[in-house]
């Protein structure tokens, strides 16, 4: 029965799609746990950065700069809250989800940043039907998951914090300070247990929209999550989660084989670095994200296409669909950038790159 | 060990590892050695004793140079926490005797040839003998990968910080000496094989230097010093290899060493040195860092070292403008100890604190705190030596001439601008304060022809002063380094620069380059050279033919004579030069303007330096002539006729040309039989030279402006590609000024073309300037 819950639903959180990592992790863990972890943070950097545990091979969920899953870690072993930075699309929120799953056991306790956020969002609010037949009254407060985290002693995160109003950034300040959130209404303050942390997340492209002050960074360890370093990582990175997503999503068609992933993350590195990998030639970038998550999304959208509408193998012509969507955003000019590149740079790599040539430009019109 | 009691007392070290250093000297208190043996060239024991002088101040350097050119050099930097120094140290406060025992420089240097050949063995083709140094390089591949995996396996980001938790942080004796020997044993058991098959050089090189070292150590034991009164010190890598049951090299053996003649000298080093690269190949990158962690252990205060780096990092931040708070100090101490913990470690290591002040102080930015960390973890230390310590006399020279030119507190690390006024200073007694910015000037022009890189020459930001002169200074140990090489040159400074002027008059063979010698020695304050380099030039201008090289020349003489005063130079025997040489130059002038357009362009400038010397030197050159000249030159049809509208520029500016003859010449060149290329080409040498001596004259627009209208379509086509350039070099004011005319001529009013011209682009004409751009030249 369980096990057909589990089967329906769409997404799991990561303590549940890993569970049987996690507990073979705790199982073998030998190390000293700090108050309020599950795990040693040994154990966390494993879960994270993969290996072998006892008979249980751990995948790695962080591939890249294995340093930073490290000063992360470490970051919440100083109960410092953590502020991961990046372009869109650079695992920050996948990275806080694992790294909550590992140590908390709980990743479900979030806020997600956006214009309508408001401090009640962050603290606490009312459920006014109760409030006004009963008074203030423990059972009438609904509380937040980061107040939630604070009685439990386990972490909150807290997605897209720099799209928030300022001052609902701000109402963050004297959590972080104080560790503690007042209740006037019912005369009780609430003081974080131990263990208590949060991950916030924070997208370089929104820069400016809300721009952070300097109080609340200060509040911070801030770490940069970086586009992956080299081809094969992002390659590598592409391929393990088109693998996972395809097969929770049960998309009826092949997995892409690696050429195919190989030229779509050479695309998605040119068009982002403007410039080719042999660093010979100019490359225009377009308006939009050209992430590793986008490329991620337009392979499994691709074999969505295939699977649905053909016969399973993934083709030239889906692949060119899915560049097409996830390169011509809105922009016209984006048109004319993957046009260029296409005459420029594609055009020209001989008979591999032909047939993806050409239906990328008969899609491109 | 039973053995070890009576054998010497071996200690293998990490060169510049304080940890090393701090157990060494915790040993050497606790045997109290009589003899002291150190991994070092065994021909530098005169210098040992001065390295540990009273005011010497490490970072410094043995520097071993072969006594012929090409020089080779060889060098051994010690900081204050390298084993090896402390060592010195300790033997010199307790009157021990302290000794180097490694190959001597001088069978080093010729060792260091022999290693870059390639083997061959007998029998071997040469494909294979071919392929032996490509796999040397192959053998530092190895163990590079080597050291790779070592900090894969123990989890560190990189090797550095392998070594620095493990062996710098260990601060037990027992545990300290029991895990480098170990670590150093296993090391060498894993690389040998691939060593003696990959780099066969690398092993032979190894096995002389360490029967030499082990038959040094005999030779004190034998000497009378007590085999466990000897602490012998050198790289962990050789310590197995010291054993004194291994053979000795015999007397026969030594003798058959090669041996190239060798000098040493000490100089100061730097720490930004040190950190790039040192002698041993195991230098640190972080040697202030270093330097901090061996100032803590020696105060016993390891556990402060976290607090101190990072504060002085906040320090460094906000010296340079960028805020963090001492709470961030805090939380960057905590960091570091939190990565420390993950790794099993006591404290942080350096890139613990690295990476700390990276989240922390950058806020996950490398970039905002690079600069900061560079100037904590490399610094602008740089060593000194006393005076009387051990020198190349060149670099007393150089010293004494500092200190003669109040030049001293320029040698830093730090760039430092100097500005000179080479005119003699009336306000102060001694002629050599009135002069010390003359001299300061001829010493650092030395320096220059030396290759000392010390003083860099920025170019005169104002023409007319020839007086004043632009130094940006900067002292580096490649400077050090520069100034003992000049050694063979010479024994001061002065006679150093007239054997290098000398040697380059040797090779000279074109009058251009002997008269930049006589600037040279000129600049150089060497007389005598310059009186040498004059008379090369007499002899060179015998024969010299090329118009261009004899302009440049007459340049630079020019040059010297109006100035050479200031520098208190006799200039006179070069006034006969000069007149033989522009007389030559005018002679050939019009043979030489004969050319195509590519040539021209230097041409251009050989006609400029020309007309100015000529003007500079009116009473000593033969002034009628050369104007004379330019005027055929501006007359004939048959020359460059770019050339031929230069000259006639000029004559315009000397006022040797009026109205008329102006007017009559624009009319005859721009008339309409004359072909494009060559009408348009004459008005592009024309504006070359003073435009608004165009700009007044109004009738030259008007001729121009009436050729323009009397081309055909195909002509006015070709025509365009000259004008465009000729006017291509204008300023947009000069431009507007031109247009301002025109609109005049037109009848159109300057101030209505002006107001016209400012008038933003409407969209029509945008669509028409956008069509002009997609014009083809391809057939013109």
């Amino acid at each position: 029965m369980e096990m057909d819950q589990k089967q329906a639903v769409l997404r799991l959180p990561a303590e549940k799609l890993y569970a049987n990592e996690l507990e073979a992790l705790r199982a073998a863990d030998q190390d000293a746990k700090p108050a309020g972890w599950q795990l040693s943070p040994r154990s966390v950097l494993t879960f994270l950065t993969g290996g072998q545990v006892g008979g249980t091979t751990i995948s790695p969920k962080y591939i890249g700069n294995k340093r930073l899953v490290e000063m992360a870690i470490a970051t919440l072993l100083t109960d410092r809250a953590l502020l991961l930075i990046g372009e869109p699309g650079t695992a920050k929120s996948w990275l806080s989800e694992n790294l909550t799953a590992a140590i908390h056991g709980d990743s479900s306790k979030v806020v997600q940043g956006t214009a309508g956020t408001s401090e009640e969002h962050v603290r606490y609010s009312w459920n006014y039907a109760l409030l006004l037949a009963q008074g203030p009254s423990d059972q009438a407060l609904i509380r937040s998951p980061i107040l939630r985290a604070m009685e439990s002693g386990g972490i909150a995160r807290f997605e897209e914090i720099s799209r928030c109003a300022s001052e609902v950034q701000d109402a963050l300040i004297s959590i972080l300070s104080e560790k503690t959130i007042a209740i006037p209404e019912l005369g009780r303050e609430v003081a974080a247990q131990r263990g208590f942390s949060i991950i916030a997340t924070a997208n370089t492209r929104d820069r400016g929209v809300n721009e952070m002050s300097a109080a609340l960074k200060r509040r911070f360890n801030i770490i940069v999550l970086p586009a992956p370093s080299s081809l094969e990582t992002e390659i590598d990175i592409v391929r393990r989660r088109v693998g996972e997503i395809a097969a929770s999503y049960e998309l009826n068609a092949a997995q892409p084989d690696e050429e195919a992933i190989r030229k779509v993350v050479t695309i998605f590195r040119e068009l982002r670095s403007g410039v080719t990998l042999d660093g010979k030639e100019k490359v225009k970038p377009p308006s939009g994200v050209i992430s590793t998550a986008e490329a991620i999304s337009l392979l499994t959208g691709s074999m969505a296409l295939a699977g649905s509408f053909g016969n399973g193998e993934l083709t030239d012509e889906d692949i060119a669909a899915g560049l097409q969507g996830a390169i011509v955003k809105d922009d016209a000019k984006d048109q004319l950038v993957w046009k260029e590149y296409l005459d420029n740079v594609m055009k020209k790599r001989g008979a591999t790159w032909r047939s993806l040539y050409s239906a990328c430009s008969e899609m491109n019109g | 060990m039973s053995g070890a009691a009576r054998g010497p007392h071996y200690w293998g070290i990490r060169h510049l590892s304080p940890a090393g250093a701090y157990h060494l000297l915790s040993l050497l208190n606790e045997v109290k050695p009589t003899a002291v043996l150190i991994e070092g060239p065994s021909d530098a024991g005169h210098l040992a004793s001065q390295l540990v002088a009273r005011g010497v101040v490490p970072p410094v350097a043995m520097l071993a140079y072969t006594e012929q050119l090409p020089v080779r050099t060889l060098l051994y930097p010690f900081a204050d926490y390298s084993p090896e120094y402390q060592a010195l140290l300790w033997a010199k406060q307790n009157g021990s005797h302290a000794a180097f025992i490694d190959l001597p420089t001088d069978v080093s240097l010729a060792l260091n040839e022999l290693r870059r050949m390639p083997i061959t063995s007998v029998g071997e083709s040469e494909e294979d003998a071919d392929a032996v140094p490509a796999e040397t390089v192959g053998f530092g591949a190895i163990q590079q990968q080597l050291y790779a995996r070592i900090a894969e396996l123990s989890g560190e980001p990189d090797y550095e910080a392998y070594w620095e938790r493990c062996y710098e942080h260990l601060l037990q004796p027992a545990a300290y000496q029991q895990a480098i020997v170990h670590f150093s044993t296993e090391l060498r058991d894993l690389t040998e094989e691939a060593e003696l098959r990959m780099a066969p050089q690398e092993v032979a090189y190894n096995e002389i230097r360490e029967a030499y070292m082990r038959r040094r150590i005999h030779d004190t034991i034998e000497s009378g010093h007590q085999a466990d009164q000897i602490v012998v010190i050198s790289g962990a890598h050789h310590t197995p290899a010291l054993n004194l049951q291994l053979p000795l090299m015999t007397d026969a053996e030594m003798k058959r060493l090669p041996r190239v003649p060798t000098r040493m000298t000490l100089m100061p080093y730097s720490y930004y040195k040190l950190s790039s690269h040192s002698g041993y190949g195991a230098g640190n990158i972080a040697p202030a860092y270093y330097e901090l962690l061996w100032q803590s252990m020696k105060r016993d205060e390891l556990n402060k070292l976290p607090a101190l780096y990072l504060s002085a990092v906040a320090q460094q931040l906000r010296e340079q403008g960028t805020w963090r708070s001492t709470a961030s100090v805090i939380e960057g101490v905590r960091l570091a100890d939190a990565l420390a913990s993950m790794h099993g470690g006591t404290m942080p290591t350096w890139r613990d604190l690295r990476d700390a002040a990276t989240v922390l102080f950058g806020h996950g930015d490398f970039g905002v705190v690079a600069e900061a960390l560079a100037r904590i973890d490399i610094g602008t230390a740089i060593g000194s030596l006393p005076e009387g310590v051990s020198q190349t006399p060149v670099q007393d020279d150089l010293n004494r001439q500092l200190k003669r030119l109040k030049l001293e507190k320029y040698k830093s690390l730090v760039s430092a601008d100097l500005e000179l006024d080479l005119r003699e200073n009336r306000r102060v007694k001694s002629e050599d304060a009135a002069y010390l910015d003359l001299n300061r000037s001829v010493f650092l022009h030395r320096l220059l022809t030396l290759g000392i890189r010390f003083a860099r020459k920025s170019p005169v930001r104002q023409n007319d002063a020839t007086w004043a002169e632009h130094w940006v200074l900067q002292w580096s140990p490649e400077a050090e380094i520069e100034t003992v090489e000049s050694t063979l040159k010479g024994e001061t400074i002065e006679l150093a620069a007239a054997y290098v002027i000398h040697e380059e008059l040797l090779a000279c063979a074109d009058i251009a380059s002997a008269a930049k010698l006589i600037r040279k020695s000129c600049d150089c304050g060497l007389p005598q050279v310059m009186g040498q380099a004059t008379h090369a030039l007499q002899q060179l201008a015998v024969d010299a033919g090329n118009f261009e090289q004899i302009a440049m020349t007459v340049h630079e003489l020019s040059v010297l004579l109006q100035y050479g005063s200031i520098r208190r130079i006799d200039t006179e025997s070069l006034v006969p030069l000069l007149q033989q040489l522009f007389l030559r130059g005018t002679l050939l002038l019009l043979e030489a303007s004969g050319c195509n357009d590519d040539a021209a362009a230097g041409m251009v400038s050989a006609i400029h330096a020309m007309s100015t010397a000529a003007q500079e030197h009116y009473q000593e050159v033969d002034e009628q002539l050369w104007n004379a000249k330019l005027k055929e030159l501006a007359e004939r049809d048959d020359r460059n006729a770019k050339l031929s509208g230069y000259a006639f520029s000029i004559l315009l500016e000397r006022h040797e040309a009026g109205e008329e003859e102006c007017a009559q010449e624009v009319s005859r060149r721009l008339s309409p039989g004359i072909p494009a290329d060559i009408g348009a080409g004459w008005f592009e040498g024309l504006a070359l030279r003073n435009r608004y001596g165009l700009l007044s004259r109004p009738y030259l627009w008007r001729e121009l402006d009436a050729y323009i209208g009397s081309l055909d379509e195909e002509p006015f086509k070709r025509s365009l590609v000259f004008l465009r350039r000729a006017f291509g070099s204008f300023e947009p004011r000069e431009k507007a000024a031109i247009a301002e005319l025109l609109g005049d001529l037109w009848g159109a009013g300057a101030d209505k073309v002006g107001e016209a011209l400012q008038r933003p682009l409407n969209e029509e004409e945008k669509v028409q300037l956008k069509e002009l751009n997609d014009f083809d030249f391809g057939d013109l």
